[in-house]
């Protein structure tokens, strides 16, 4: 089923939940051992809404969040993201949703290192064959980085690397932003800058904000706190 | 540790990268060996072969032409001191092999004590029939191909004439060289009879007695013996055809050394590759302690590694593709040197030994860039990405300026002359073209990469667009892949333009200098191999057919002139007065003969003439049996069928100074209107039963020429091919690299919602970038180091002038093949990028 997912790829019905996880099962193999990720783990977000996910290493946050961005599948129960089944969803449709209504935020940045800053923030844009310069225009002034627009992120501090990402998650207009401990290669101060101004462009925008994080001040600034252990729920 | 850390344990979990590097390097160094091994084994039969064969004789007396048997008589006054051996030889047909074999006609019994080795379990029927009749003794290995054995009867062709010979006896050859598997050796009578020389003798062998003064035998004989004749030591002879064979084979060995260049090329690709992957490692080890000279010490082991496993696999292939080869290479050398050029490739450790060596060597000077590499990685506490910059004003500057000087010293090295009669100088500037593409492909892809970004020029697709961007930021690796297929490229082109440019001139050079309407030869073997002469009496019925005004013997000999080989030719003057023959640049060929027939003068060749710088109107002194010929030039001809020079003089002199053994090939010119096919048909009916001659028309005759032209190329096209394959590897081996350094990135892509399809393209059009890259400079490359093979490394080499033709109509598919190819070997790194799984990249990297 992938209801709810029109042609334009966004999600063009008004739901109530934009992201819903129900008795979501996921292991995978690291070596010869078998790793139970995701032990049935149940949640929804609705549009708008910000939730943080909390939890020691290996607890499934990270899992959790490939799931929601639709970049890994479960392996039992069911993950609809704006109403696309992603676990049955066709590769092509997955694709299609990554590229409209997910951004993305990771520990480590991930931008590619051989694009400007500017080039970064508009990839998700030209990946789906679009410009809006204006658009990213705007995003470079919000985060800061008009004087920074032609340089390279291995010549830019982590602070601002992570506010590149930032700009490229919303470039956009996503209706769902996954953050994997965005702050965890930052020192608090940088990262007390960039979750403010994560949480308040995705304010503006309207996005909603699943974010997985160790620390508790950025935990606060949800909506929402879940707690997991052990690929479940604990609170 | 530090090797187990940065050697083994990357060759254990990626052999394929190992294995990819070892067969580029064994394909440039089996290119050399197979062409090494083929052309010494082609020439040894000339060379190494001329000493084994004479055995225990310590001085061979020889004259152009032969020698009376009376001159044996002469020598009497020395047998107390030395045994003296008549020895006929000529190459022959030999119609159940369908090749050339090497006659020899000898004393037997005197033999045993010239050549014992040929004693060695040898079974012999009986030797009457050696004596007596026509017995041939052959070895094992000849019986064996042939499955002949004692009592059986052959067929030859000597000089055209059919002959039967009986197997009388078979000697074991198994320790002795391959020479003695092409001889078969007859009483030097039955010799003499068979090949039509009764009387005559082509050398006589001197086998010391033993307490013999060698000094005072040499000097001996050759008081006992006219002026012109020589007595010698048998390495004379061998001196001889190494001297007419030195510009082949060096030739030869330097177009094959630049197949090592482009598996160099590689190995430094993928060796610095190899360090960039390991970076991480490499800068942890230096974190901990490890200095630069410990981790240098792995990079240069594994290169080592890598060259020996390479060169001792290039070695094997190397041996067997010079069986390939020989084929090619043997009738070169064959058309250089009359005679039977050897068709077994035997292993040679010393060859051996310098395959691996140059394996290793190049190997080792490959790794100076990784070396680099290692020596600019800092310790873990300093690692960051590498900075995808671009090239800065001044690097740009730097390496334009660097291009400039070596076009200046490219000019410079193509207007010095020949070192020694072989082009040096001139394949040095050639070499020097092919590392400037080295240079130059930083820059290139630099520009691509701009292009690429730039406002004006913005490439198509985001594929695109990602596919430059990466090539900018690995610019130095991409640099070298795009370097390695662009060596491949210019060498194709290069050889492309050689080719084209040589078959034209061939071509045009037929048009004009072939006018004969048939065409008369031996019947030659199937492999082309040059086998005799013509025997008198077929231009005798030739003539009593069609008259001796429109027939033209061409008899040859070789001689020396300034101490140097040439041949030295006659031919009907008063003939081709009429018809005109070879061309003469500008003039009338027919009016140039009538000419050179009024003022009983000489012509000679284009090659002649450049080594002895020689020009119309000079005389040439020649030294020959009966006395010195001294004649004027009344002009210089094109010809590319003799590059050590040819001295053409009016039939009637030159068998003046040489008894009549038979023209090499005839030419008849028929009158307007004839049938030249009713004519041939006439002719061989006419030699029926006693002849086995080849009389071609003149579109057979050039089709003939053409062909031949085709073989001796043959090796050449082989040697580009070799070099594409290994440029090929070097594109895969590099995409595989990148994609390996980039998974992060485009897992990143994937996740922002890229498609497999996307990565694939993108990955492709990086492969499709250096294509491009590849494509452009190698064959702006490909043309210079043409235009130097055509026009300065053919004239110092062979003496001969070529039209430069551009090889317009291959360029443009060669390129795009190029870049097809190089699109292919995208596909697989491609498709390994595009089944990355994004979120296990992702929980992998953080």
């Amino acid at each position: 089923m992938t209801e709810g997912f029109g042609a334009s790829g966004g999600c063009d019905q008004v739901m109530d939940r934009v992201v819903l996880l129900e008795e979501v099962s996921r292991t995978y193999r690291r070596g010869d051992e078998e790793v139970h990720a995701l032990a049935g783990l149940s949640l929804g977000l609705g549009p708008g809404e910000m939730v943080a996910l909390v939890g020691p290493s290996g607890c499934g946050k990270s899992t959790a969040l490939n799931l929601v961005a639709a970049v890994d599948r479960p392996d039992s129960g069911t993950v609809r993201v704006c109403g696309v089944d992603v676990g049955s969803a066709p590769e092509a449709h997955l694709e299609k949703l990554r590229r409209r209504s997910i951004g993305m935020v990771f520990q480590a940045f991930h931008l590619v290192p051989h694009l400007t800053v500017e080039e970064n923030i508009s990839l998700p844009l030209a990946l789906d064959r679009r410009r809006d310069s204006v658009r990213v225009e705007e995003l470079l002034r919000r985060v800061g980085l008009e004087h920074r627009r032609r340089h390279y992120p291995s010549e830019l501090s982590g602070g601002e690397q992570q506010r590149t990402a930032v700009a490229r998650a919303l470039v956009h207009r996503p209706q769902v932003v996954v953050a994997d401990e965005p702050t965890g290669n930052l020192d608090s101060k940088t990262g007390a800058a960039v979750i403010e101004l994560l949480a308040e462009l995705r304010r503006e925008e309207g996005a909603a904000l699943v974010l997985a994080t160790h620390d508790g001040a950025v935990a606060s600034l949800a909506d929402r706190v879940l707690e997991l252990a052990d690929g479940r729920m604990v609170g | 540790m530090i090797f187990r850390a940065l050697f083994l344990r990357p060759l254990l979990r990626q052999p394929w990268r190992f294995a990819v590097t070892v067969l580029g390097v064994a394909a440039g160094v089996a290119a050399v060996v197979s062409t090494v091994a083929a052309s010494r084994a082609a020439v040894a039969s000339f060379a190494e072969g001329v000493e084994e064969v004479a055995g225990a004789a310590r001085f061979e007396v020889t004259r152009p032409g032969g020698l009376p048997e009376s001159l044996l008589a002469n020598l009497r006054p020395i047998t107390d001191h030395a045994i003296v051996v008549p020895v006929v030889e000529e190459s022959v047909l030999l119609i159940e092999l369908g090749d050339g074999v090497r006659l020899l006609g000898v004393d037997f019994l005197l033999d045993a004590e010239v050549r014992p080795v040929l004693d060695r379990g040898t079974a012999r029927s009986s030797l009457d029939s050696v004596l007596l009749g026509f017995g041939a003794v052959i070895s094992r290995a000849l019986a064996n191909q042939l499955q002949v054995t004692l009592g059986d009867t052959l067929t030859v062709s000597a000089n055209g004439r059919p002959g039967a010979i009986e197997v009388a006896g078979i000697f074991d050859g198994g320790e002795l060289s391959a020479v003695w598997e092409r001889v078969i050796l007859m009483d030097v009578a039955a010799a003499q009879e068979l090949l039509g020389r009764v009387g005559r003798l082509d050398r006589i062998e001197l086998v010391p007695r033993s307490g013999a003064d060698l000094d005072l035998l040499q000097a001996r004989a050759a008081e006992l013996l006219p002026s012109d004749v020589s007595v010698a030591e048998p390495s004379e002879r061998r001196r001889f055809a190494e001297q007419m064979l030195a510009s082949l084979r060096f030739n030869l060995v330097a177009l094959s050394a630049i197949s090592v260049l482009v598996g160099g090329v590689l190995v430094a690709t993928t060796l610095a590759t190899s360090v960039v992957q390991r970076r991480f490692v490499v800068s942890l080890l230096r974190s901990m302690g490890a200095s630069r000279a410990r981790v240098a010490s792995v990079v240069l082991a594994e290169a080592t590694a890598i060259g020996l496993v390479g060169g001792a696999l290039g070695v094997i292939v190397g041996f067997l593709g010079a069986r390939v080869a020989l084929a090619s290479v043997r009738f070169t050398v064959a058309s250089v040197v009359r005679g039977i050029p050897a068709s077994e490739i035997r292993f040679e450790p010393g060859l051996a030994l310098l395959g691996v060596a140059l394996a290793v060597a190049t190997a080792l000077a490959a790794s100076v860039l990784p070396l680099l590499e290692v020596a600019s990685t800092p310790p873990l506490q300093g690692l960051r990405a590498a900075v995808p910059r671009r090239l800065d004003r001044s690097a740009r500057w730097r390496t334009i300026g660097l291009l400039l000087a070596t076009a200046v010293a490219v000019v410079l090295l193509s207007l010095l002359p020949a070192w020694g009669d072989l082009p040096v100088a001139a394949l040095l500037a050639a070499l020097l073209v092919m590392g400037a593409l080295l240079a130059g492909s930083g820059l290139l892809l630099d520009l691509l990469s701009r292009i690429g970004h730039g406002p004006v020029l913005r490439l198509p697709s985001v594929a695109m667009r990602l596919a430059a961007a990466a090539l900018s930021a690995s610019r130095r690796r991409a640099a070298w892949a795009a370097g390695a297929v662009a060596v491949a490229v210019a060498l194709a082109v290069a050889i492309a333009t050689m080719v084209t440019s040589f078959r034209t001139t061939v071509e045009h050079w037929t048009e004009a200098g072939m006018r004969a309407d048939v065409w008369v030869r031996p019947m030659a073997a199937s492999t082309g191999v040059w086998v005799g002469h013509l025997d008198p009496e077929v231009v005798a019925v030739a003539e009593a057919i069609f008259g001796p005004e429109v027939v033209d013997p061409f008899y040859s000999v070789n001689v020396e002139y300034e101490g140097r080989p040439v041949a030295f030719a006659g031919a009907a003057f008063d003939v081709v007065q009429h018809f005109g023959s070879v061309p003469f640049p500008g003039r009338d060929s027919a009016a140039v003969f009538a000419e050179a027939y009024q003022r009983r003068g000489a012509v000679v060749n284009e090659p002649f003439a450049n080594r002895f710088g020689i020009r119309e109107g000079d005389r040439v002194r020649i030294e020959l049996p009966g006395g010195t010929l001294e004649r004027e030039v009344v002009g210089v001809f094109t010809d590319y069928s003799r590059s050590h020079g040819l001295v053409v003089v009016d039939r009637t002199d030159f068998l003046v100074h040489f008894p009549d053994r038979g023209p090499e090939d005839m030419a008849l010119f028929l009158p307007p209107g004839s049938d030249p096919e009713a004519a041939r048909e006439r002719l061989l009916e006419a030699m029926r039963g006693r002849f086995l001659v080849e009389a071609l028309v003149n579109r057979e005759l050039r089709s003939a020429v053409l062909r031949a032209f085709e073989r001796t190329f043959a090796i050449t096209t082989a040697m580009y091919l070799v070099a594409a394959v290994v440029s090929v590897v070097a594109i895969v081996t590099v995409l595989f690299t990148l994609v390996g350094e980039r998974r992060g990135e485009l897992a990143t892509v994937r996740a922002l919602g890229g498609s497999r399809s996307l990565v694939m393209r993108m990955v492709v059009a990086e492969a499709g970038l250096l294509g491009v890259a590849a494509a452009g400079q190698g064959t702006v490359a490909g043309l210079v180091v043409g235009v130097i093979l055509v026009k300065v490394v053919n004239l110092q080499s062979f003496g001969w002038s070529l039209e430069l033709v551009l090889p317009w109509s291959t360029l443009v598919p060669l390129a795009g093949w190029v870049v097809f190819a190089c699109l292919l070997a995208g596909l697989a790194p491609a498709l390994a990028a595009s089944r990355l799984q994004p979120a296990e990249v992702l929980r992998e990297e953080g």
